[in-house]
């Protein structure tokens, strides 16, 4: 006859048999590995709040246009960063799985608490590293709009790590020099070595991407979604024209008003007619690819001031493109006076190919990619 | 147990983030799809517990069984082949693919974690290889 298992005893069994391998399983290691999870997930955390409200500044907030590029390494920072944290996050998770198998599932009030909280902690940082990954691979399974279910979980997620780092202080304390045993530093052949195998393989994955931003490792990005120099004119491409509905124009022009003193109307003609400036910018893209042009064309501050407008002025790009989320940017006083900010009407010593932007494209320092407006058609000047 | 003040500082703000996320997710909902988003953080949780790990488990007690001196470089490897593995696999798999943007997941991803992965195995079977001989080595100096 058989019996209905005993889940203390069924529990306790699984919970035996995960730790029969003992590699990685001792509490320094997971305090080791912790250490390093909470600052990559806060460098992770800090670059993505500054993506956010670079893409949406609050009212009391204005970018700087300098250094060019900040952007650049911030977002690189994120994404590389969050690749590289992949290992790390599993070889964590490795070291503490046993716990899951606990039995009594829960002891107290507290206990169960800290315990429900593992739950956000886990499926959340899980749920970032993935949703990120698939991200950058143009692939999306899931039901959500990407951009805003990272953004919010980053929240939950970093909210779990306050409260558990909070728990589990004293050991993270015990590793530094002086503190706690004298066994703390990651000493003994297991842990040494277990250590840095996680150490080497969040490397690994570091160095097979990061030339995807990091252009002198361009070399090595065998793995990375994008590479730098690949594309029209030698620059990778997130939105075609044909992705966004915009075909070439013989009779444009670009029309500046709102709230200017004279409005304008320029052909292609009147913009190359003035003075032409060239800049070395990158096009650093939210998910974390980044390359370098020399672009050249009209100051966006020369065609301001010709138009008559304030130095307080916000300006609205507007593209071509009939919708989508981007299809328009802001550029805010510090941006539009950089000298560095053009309407560029050549890449790399052509005229712009219809895929970058073709008349006239925004290109600005230290700023996304996504807000560097293609095919622009107005600006619209609006108060500050 | 006395909780210090530091850590009811923690708390708080522990908990005003994890609202604020809360919030979001509910405010946005039209974008975040709360039940998707819910299906998608327990769903990786339960795969990860009950999938990933005990596979790495089976991984585990299968190379536990290898000579001591042959078990450390091949976890190794194994270890470094599945993490790259599974960053790169989005991007062997290319279903973000586009028609007319040749420039967005450009290259041969599948050629180019085998290279990667040989790489790997090439250094573990030379960190193996010198680890057997240093080891008879030492059986050999050995007095009997």
């Amino acid at each position: 006859m058989l019996r209905r298992p005993d889940p203390a005893r069924l529990i306790t069994a699984i919970g035996r048999f995960a730790s029969r391998e003992r590699d990685g399983r001792d509490e320094r290691t997971a305090a080791w590995l912790g250490a390093a999870l909470g600052v990559s997930f806060t460098v992770a955390f800090v670059t993505g709040l500054i993506s956010h409200f670079m893409q949406h500044p609050p009212g009391w907030a204005v970018w700087p246009s300098r250094p060019v590029g900040l952007y650049r390494l911030t977002q690189g920072a994120h994404v590389i960063g969050g690749l590289a944290t992949i290992p790390l996050l599993l070889a964590k998770l490795w070291t503490v799985y046993p716990r899951l198998w606990q039995w009594p599932p829960v002891r107290s009030a507290g206990h169960a608490l800290e315990r429900a909280l593992v739950f956000p902690l886990v499926g959340g940082a899980l749920f970032q590293l993935v949703t990120g990954l698939f991200n950058i691979a143009y692939f999306y399974p899931f039901p959500f709009f990407f951009t805003t279910a990272h953004y919010w979980t980053a929240y939950i997620v970093y909210g779990a790590l306050v409260v558990h780092v909070a728990n589990e202080w004293a050991k993270v304390r015990g590793l530094r020099p002086g503190h706690g045993s004298a066994d703390a530093r990651p000493t003994g052949p297991s842990r040494r070595g277990f250590l840095a195998t996680v150490a080497g393989a969040c490397g690994l994955v570091g160095l097979t991407t990061v030339g995807e931003t990091f252009t002198p490792l361009g070399g090595l990005a065998l793995l990375s979604p994008r590479r730098p120099g690949v594309g029209p004119q030698r620059l990778p491409v997130n939105k075609t024209a044909a992705a966004a509905g915009v075909r070439p124009d013989p009779a444009w022009r670009l029309a500046v008003t709102g709230d200017v003193a004279r409005e304008l109307s320029l052909s292609l003609a009147d913009l190359r007619a003035m003075p032409q400036h060239a800049a070395r910018l990158p096009i650093a893209c939210v998910e974390g690819w980044s390359a370098a042009g020399t672009w050249a064309g009209v100051r966006l501050r020369d065609v301001l001031h010709a138009a008559g407008v304030h130095a307080g002025a916000r300006v609205r790009v507007e593209s071509l493109e009939a919708g989508g989320r981007y299809r328009a940017s802001e550029v805010d006083p510090p941006h539009w006076r950089d000298e560095l900010t053009l309407l560029a009407l050549d890449l790399n010593g052509e005229p712009l190919s219809p895929d970058h932007g073709y008349p006239c494209r925004l290109i600005a320092p230290d700023r996304p990619g996504v807000l560097q407006t293609k095919w622009i058609a107005r600006l619209v000047v609006h108060g500050s | 147990m006395r909780v210090g003040r530091g850590r009811l500082i923690a708390y708080g703000l522990g908990a005003a983030l994890i609202g604020v996320g809360g919030a979001g997710l509910l405010r946005d909902a039209a974008e975040t799809d709360p039940v998707g988003w819910l299906v998608w953080v327990a769903g990786a949780a339960l795969v990860h517990d009950l999938l990933v790990v005990p596979a790495v488990l089976g991984v585990a007690l299968l190379t536990g069984r290898l000579p001591t001196s042959y078990r450390r470089p091949v976890r190794v490897s194994l270890v470094l082949a599945a993490s790259v593995s599974a960053v790169a696999l989005p991007m062997v798999l290319g279903l973000g693919r586009r028609a007319g943007d040749p420039s967005r997941l450009p290259q041969a991803y599948g050629v180019h974690l085998a290279v990667v992965l040989a790489l790997i195995g090439l250094a573990g079977a030379v960190a193996t290889a010198f680890r057997a001989i240093r080891a008879g080595r030492g059986r050999s100096r050995r007095p009997r």
